[in-house]
């Protein structure tokens, strides 16, 4: 589709009537699971303005979850907290830089990641199709819930202040950052790229590229499942959380993104619920969203709502 | 501070090779009928790499009558590996064999050994002989003679795509035609990983901060793998080097020496700061160099004309 009509793109995607029920359930049942947070200091990865820990915490089905978690060594006794998320392939990263700006940050492994992987594995290629013809048992379910019991994390620690968390991340990590603000009224601005998991069944005919692939090569394999598949996956879309979204919010997108059609962040983004919402197109660009450019963006973003100050960019 | 290119950097190659030798590939070929389209087939391969050491990839030959272009992804520093690299559109396996290997450590090879990353960098990096990237170098030669052996392969158009390893293994061993290498982790990293903090260089600063009576061990062992050392071996045809985008660490002019070093012609790509743009250089300098008329129609659908 040529980039000027991205934005007219009418998504397929369908709210389920029970959606909010469904989600509902799961989180009384997560919310029944002890967290169990340790906090290992890594001396290796500590440096003079940073501390750092290896985390871990207990998620729905009582897998244990990993994460790293960085501290400015120099910090206030209540000190705002970022939630970095990761992307589909990439192995989480050490959120050293936000410590340097000022942030508790912490960055989660949800289930099947490195670190995160002894109790569930379906490995990559494969964790997009794991159980997806039932929303019950889908990969997706308890990785939604290890990112938002990060929050739990970050709310049980007395050096982060309750009242000034932010999420952030790019492709998975903008599609995760979706559905955390969405389900976590605790966070106060989010800042998601280039989102994945967010217009499933519009993705896999837009591009045929990995990940999104994943699905096609299953319905190729197993073409009469499409119904089943199509079922789950409307549960589990981006699309279908962002109107439970209240916190200010931007996006950005790239309208040559060759992953993550540009055509689906639109339809994401006409469907927040936040009235402070604002998108970042960049022309140009493809799965990388701008970030060159954007990451300034970012940072003024989240110092204005958590930090509570200007940064010129 | 630099550490000068080690006088027995070719035996220490050398004996690795010799070593490697010893360990026959013995492969084990898989369909994988998940991944298998009407254009590609997929096939998952097992190999044995020094050690020994066993270790897996994912080799797609397109449907029809070959020989095919080849496209070999040397091991990636992530846990993950990928059929293809993500965003490649599909359809390059109608046109290309590609063969994506694992090494030691990544996921379908991290068995006894699973890497961390970050921390494969800097895992027995005091000690040249114990390196792990030793190992991994002959994991990545092991898949390119591999990837050579098969039938469905034309021979005259291999390209070698990838990180630092991509040049490495087409100094080490014959069978590249071409080369397409993007420096991230074995260019004067000693003397560059001071100045910045972002991973993969920043585990070399973790490291040598914890350890700092191991500071002259890990230069040495570093320097076993400059990139500089592998250059004047490299023999295929041309290279396209991807360099940082100005002004950043691994800049073009940064990597001025590199292409000095190479004997072949050198096209020199500096970085515009999009995967769009990037990419798709990279794409149609690959199909111009194989030969492939038609690039728009196996380019991923938003990076069409």
């Amino acid at each position: 589709m040529p980039n000027a009509l991205a934005g007219n793109y009418q998504s397929t995607v369908r709210k389920p009537d029970d959606f909010d029920a469904f989600w509902d359930a799961v989180l009384r049942q997560a919310s029944g699971v002890a967290l169990e947070p340790e906090v290992i200091p890594d001396p290796l990865r500590t440096s003079e303005d940073v501390e750092v820990f290896q985390v871990f915490y207990t998620s729905i089905d009582q897998v244990r979850v990993a994460a790293w978690y960085c501290r400015p060594a120099r910090r206030a006794e209540r000190t705002p907290a970022i939630m970095v998320l990761p992307g589909y392939q990439m192995d989480p990263p050490i959120p050293k830089e936000w410590a340097r700006k000022g942030y508790v940050a912490l960055s989660v492994a949800p289930r099947g990641k490195l670190r995160s992987n002894r109790q569930f594995n379906p490995g990559y290629p494969n964790l997009l199709t794991h159980n997806i013809v039932d929303r019950h048992t889908y990969a997706y379910r308890g990785f939604y819930v290890d990112t938002w019991r990060g929050i739990d994390f970050l709310l049980s620690r007395p050096e982060v202040d309750p009242a000034r968390l932010g999420v952030t991340g790019s492709s998975q990590g903008g599609g995760l950052t979706i559905t955390t603000a969405a389900m976590r009224s605790e966070v106060r601005a989010a800042a998601a790229g280039a989102p994945y998991l967010c217009g499933f069944t519009d993705a896999i005919e837009l591009t045929h590229t990995y990940p999104y692939e994943e699905i096609t090569d299953y319905l190729r394999l197993h073409p009469e499942r499409r119904a089943a598949v199509e079922e789950t996956l409307a549960y589990f879309d981006g699309i279908c959380f962002a109107d439970r979204i209240a916190c200010p919010i931007i996006v950005n997108i790239g309208l040559q993104d060759n992953v993550c059609p540009p055509e689906t962040g639109y339809a994401l983004y006409g469907r927040i619920g936040a009235a402070d919402k604002r998108l970042y197109p960049y022309d140009g660009h493809g799965h990388d969203a701008g970030r060159a450019r954007h990451s300034a963006v970012v940072d003024q973003f989240f110092a204005r709502h958590l930090l509570g100050r200007e940064v010129s960019q | 501070m630099i550490e000068p290119t080690p006088a027995d950097i070719r035996a220490y190659w050398q004996e690795t090779l010799a070593a490697l030798a010893q360990y026959p590939a013995r492969p084990e070929i898989e369909l994988l009928p998940l991944r298998s389209t009407a254009f590609a087939t997929l096939l998952g391969v097992r190999l044995t790499s020094l050690g020994p050491y066993r270790l897996f990839g994912y080799l797609s030959i397109p449907t029809g009558a070959g020989p095919f272009p080849a496209i070999y992804y040397p091991p990636k520093y992530q846990s993950v590996l990928e059929i293809i690299p993500q965003g490649t559109a599909n359809l390059q396996r109608s046109r290309y064999v590609t063969f994506a290997l694992a090494g030691r450590g990544q996921r379908h090879a991290d068995s006894p050994y699973a890497a961390m990353f970050p921390g494969l960098l800097t895992e027995g990096i005091d000690h040249a002989a114990a390196y792990v990237f030793r190992g991994i170098v002959a994991d990545s030669v092991r898949g390119l003679e591999y990837l050579v052996t098969r039938p469905e392969v034309d021979s005259a158009r291999v390209v070698v795509a990838g990180n630092d390893l991509a040049l490495i293994t087409a100094a080490l061993t014959p069978g590249a035609t071409r080369v397409v290498t993007t420096p991230t982790l074995f260019y004067k990293t000693a003397a560059l990983a001071p100045k910045t903090q972002a991973y993969p260089l920043e585990e070399i600063n973790d490291y040598v901060r914890t350890y700092p009576e191991r500071a002259a061990a890990v230069r040495r062992t570093l320097a076993y793998c400059d990139l500089l050392g592998f250059a004047p071996r490299v023999t295929a045809a041309t290279t396209l080097l991807m360099a940082g985008a100005p002004g950043s660490l691994l800049d073009g002019g940064a990597l001025q020496p590199l292409v000095a070093a190479l004997r072949g012609p050198v096209t020199v790509y500096e970085s515009q700061q999009s995967l769009y743009k990037d990419g798709l250089y990279a794409e149609r300098w690959m199909a111009a160099q194989c030969d492939i008329a038609d690039v728009q129609s196996i380019l991923p659908e938003h990076w069409r004309d």
